[in-house]
């Protein structure tokens, strides 16, 4: 990638952007802060001009060029098949009538359909509880499920 | 008569901006159409259209003085623009393209001011307006048309920058022995005088960078508006006293910025102000331009015209080939080259102030009508050369 930049006397400055080959695309910035975008495919060809920005409008534009509100994930490269189901954390507040029952004795899975993946317990993680594992107050469920079986969860806790 | 001044002041602000929308409106340079609006108004014929008087503005010292801050701003732009980097960098491409441009233009303005029995003085002064292309017009014609991001652009600035720093020479030569009037000894003290003068501003220029950096440094846009209009005015001011070119002092006064980091905000402040006062000074040409005396000149105008056009056609076509572009770029270099503008009517204004022979009403009559056909043929042609790529379109690379 190369960038050619040239003083225009009197307007401002001219960036050329190299894209593939000998296509450019030309960037005019005025000193009023004007921004003036063209296009040249190539070499040959005369430039067309694009779009035409103020100082503000581009510096805005620039950021979401940047990626700085949104980076789109590689799609090819996420390997977890979650469907239409999401991942929550859950906080099992002390009241909760699930406190001191074991995860087979709550039948989360049964009643709500989200699967407990995890729980987190102050610093400890224990990943894929077991069936015997019983519940506290401050506990905190690491669930996978719709939304629809996460809310599910979320009126049991507070039953 | 304080009133009478404002009228006179307002009337010729509310003409210009009525022209100026006009020419807006109709896809044309400004600069044209300010002078004409200095012509209509003004108190040479047309003095009146059927019943209607049109000598609206009649003495007019006031705006004479604002004119002048409109020459001086023009030409401490030319300079705060001329960027020693970058002429040392496209050096070698510079010098091809500028002296094919110069040797030609130039040359064929000298050949039809002999042809047409002009002295020497005012062959020099002639040849100079049909040679300077017109920086404004054609920077904005480049950007209108789409062609700055095409590479022709930069061998048509690269022209134009040669051309400002010919000019700025030239000026000061001309302005010298013109201003200082006489035989060959006065012209020669008034030279010496001159190049003294403007070589201590280069100095100034060169070693003063820092100072100009430290006494410019300041927060508010309007005491920078003032500080820079006051110093370029004062310097300008002190030259004329001295019979130097107020335009070419202005102009080195404006080199000195150039390589302060105040260019940005001069651009931003100062512009303004100049786009006003050189509207003001477009009108005046056109006050004090009589029309009969441009129905004088109408043969060697056409000759003028017919030949510099094609004068600049060439050496623009010959001048991009050994920028290394291709024909059809070449010839649009050359096109690009042809308006003629603001410069053309500094040396005439320059030409004015002299005062004698042709130098007092035949050269300036002709500059402004000259300056009237070219910048408009100039940027017609452009839309033209536009529309005939565009056919051609089937090879592009002939």
């Amino acid at each position: 990638m190369t960038v050619y930049e040239t003083d225009v006397p009197g307007v401002g400055r001219k960036f050329e952007y190299e894209l593939d080959g000998d296509d450019r695309l030309v960037v005019l910035i005025h000193h009023d802060g004007k921004r003036e975008v063209f296009r040249r495919p190539s070499a040959d060809a005369d430039g067309t001009k694009l779009f035409e920005l103020s100082d503000k409008q581009a510096r805005e534009f620039g950021t979401i060029l940047e990626g700085a509100y949104f980076q789109p994930v590689d799609l090819d490269s996420v390997d977890v098949p979650l469907g239409e189901s999401i991942i929550e954390w859950t906080d099992l507040p002390e009241t909760s009538s699930l406190v001191g029952q074991t995860l087979r004795e709550a039948e989360v899975r049964q009643q709500t359909g989200v699967s407990v993946i995890a729980i987190q317990r102050g610093e400890r993680t224990i990943a894929n509880p077991q069936p015997e594992f019983e519940l506290e107050g401050g506990d905190i469920l690491v669930t996978l499920g719709t939304r629809d079986e996460q809310q599910a969860l979320n009126e049991l806790i507070s039953a | 008569m304080a009133g009478e001044v404002l009228l006179e002041v307002g009337i010729a602000l509310t003409a210009l901006a009525i022209g100026g929308t006009l020419a807006v409106r109709a896809n044309q340079s400004v600069i044209p159409m300010y002078i004409l609006v200095g012509i209509l108004v003004g108190p040479n014929v047309p003095t009146h259209l059927g019943p209607i008087p049109l000598t609206l503005v009649e003495s007019h010292e006031f705006i004479d003085v604002l004119a002048e801050l409109g020459i001086v701003l023009l030409l401490f732009f030319l300079g705060l623009e001329f960027n020693i980097e970058r002429l040392v960098d496209g050096w070698n491409q510079l010098v091809g393209i500028g002296s094919v441009d110069f040797v030609v233009n130039f040359g064929v303005g000298v050949v039809l001011g002999f042809v047409f029995g002009f002295s020497p003085i005012e062959t020099l002064f002639f040849a100079g307006i049909v040679y300077i292309s017109s920086s404004a017009v054609i920077t904005k014609s480049l950007i209108e048309r789409g062609w700055i991001a095409n590479p022709e652009s930069e061998a048509i600035l690269g022209t134009l920058v040669f051309e400002d720093i010919l000019i700025a020479v030239y000026l000061a030569l001309l302005s010298a022995v013109a201003l200082g009037g006489g035989g060959l000894e006065t012209a020669a003290v008034s030279v010496g005088v001159a190049f003294a003068f403007l070589g201590g501003l280069t100095l100034l220029a060169f070693y003063g960078t820092q100072y100009v950096e430290r006494l410019f440094a300041v927060d508010s846009d309007e005491l920078f508006l003032l500080r820079v209009l006051g110093v370029t005015t004062l310097v300008g001011g002190a030259a004329l006293a001295l019979g130097v070119s107020e335009a070419v002092a202005a102009f080195f006064v404006g080199t000195a910025f150039s390589t302060t980091g105040h260019t940005n905000r001069i651009e931003r402040v100062v512009s303004p102000a100049r786009d006003l006062f050189a509207a003001i000074f477009f009108f005046s040409i056109g006050l004090t331009t009589d029309v009969t005396v441009i129905a004088e000149v109408v043969v060697l105008l056409a000759v003028a015209v017919v030949l510099t056009t094609l004068t600049k056609l060439t050496s623009g076509t010959v001048g991009g080939r050994l920028y290394g572009l291709n024909r059809r770029r070449s010839l649009r270099v050359g096109v690009g080259l042809v308006p003629r503008g603001e410069f053309s009517l500094v040396i005439a204004a320059l030409a004015t102030s002299v005062g004698t022979g042709a130098l007092g009403s035949t050269i300036p009559a002709f500059a402004v009508g000259y300056v009237l056909v070219m910048s408009i043929l100039g940027t017609v042609l452009m839309g033209y050369t536009d529309s005939v790529t565009a056919y051609a379109g089937g090879s592009p690379t002939d």
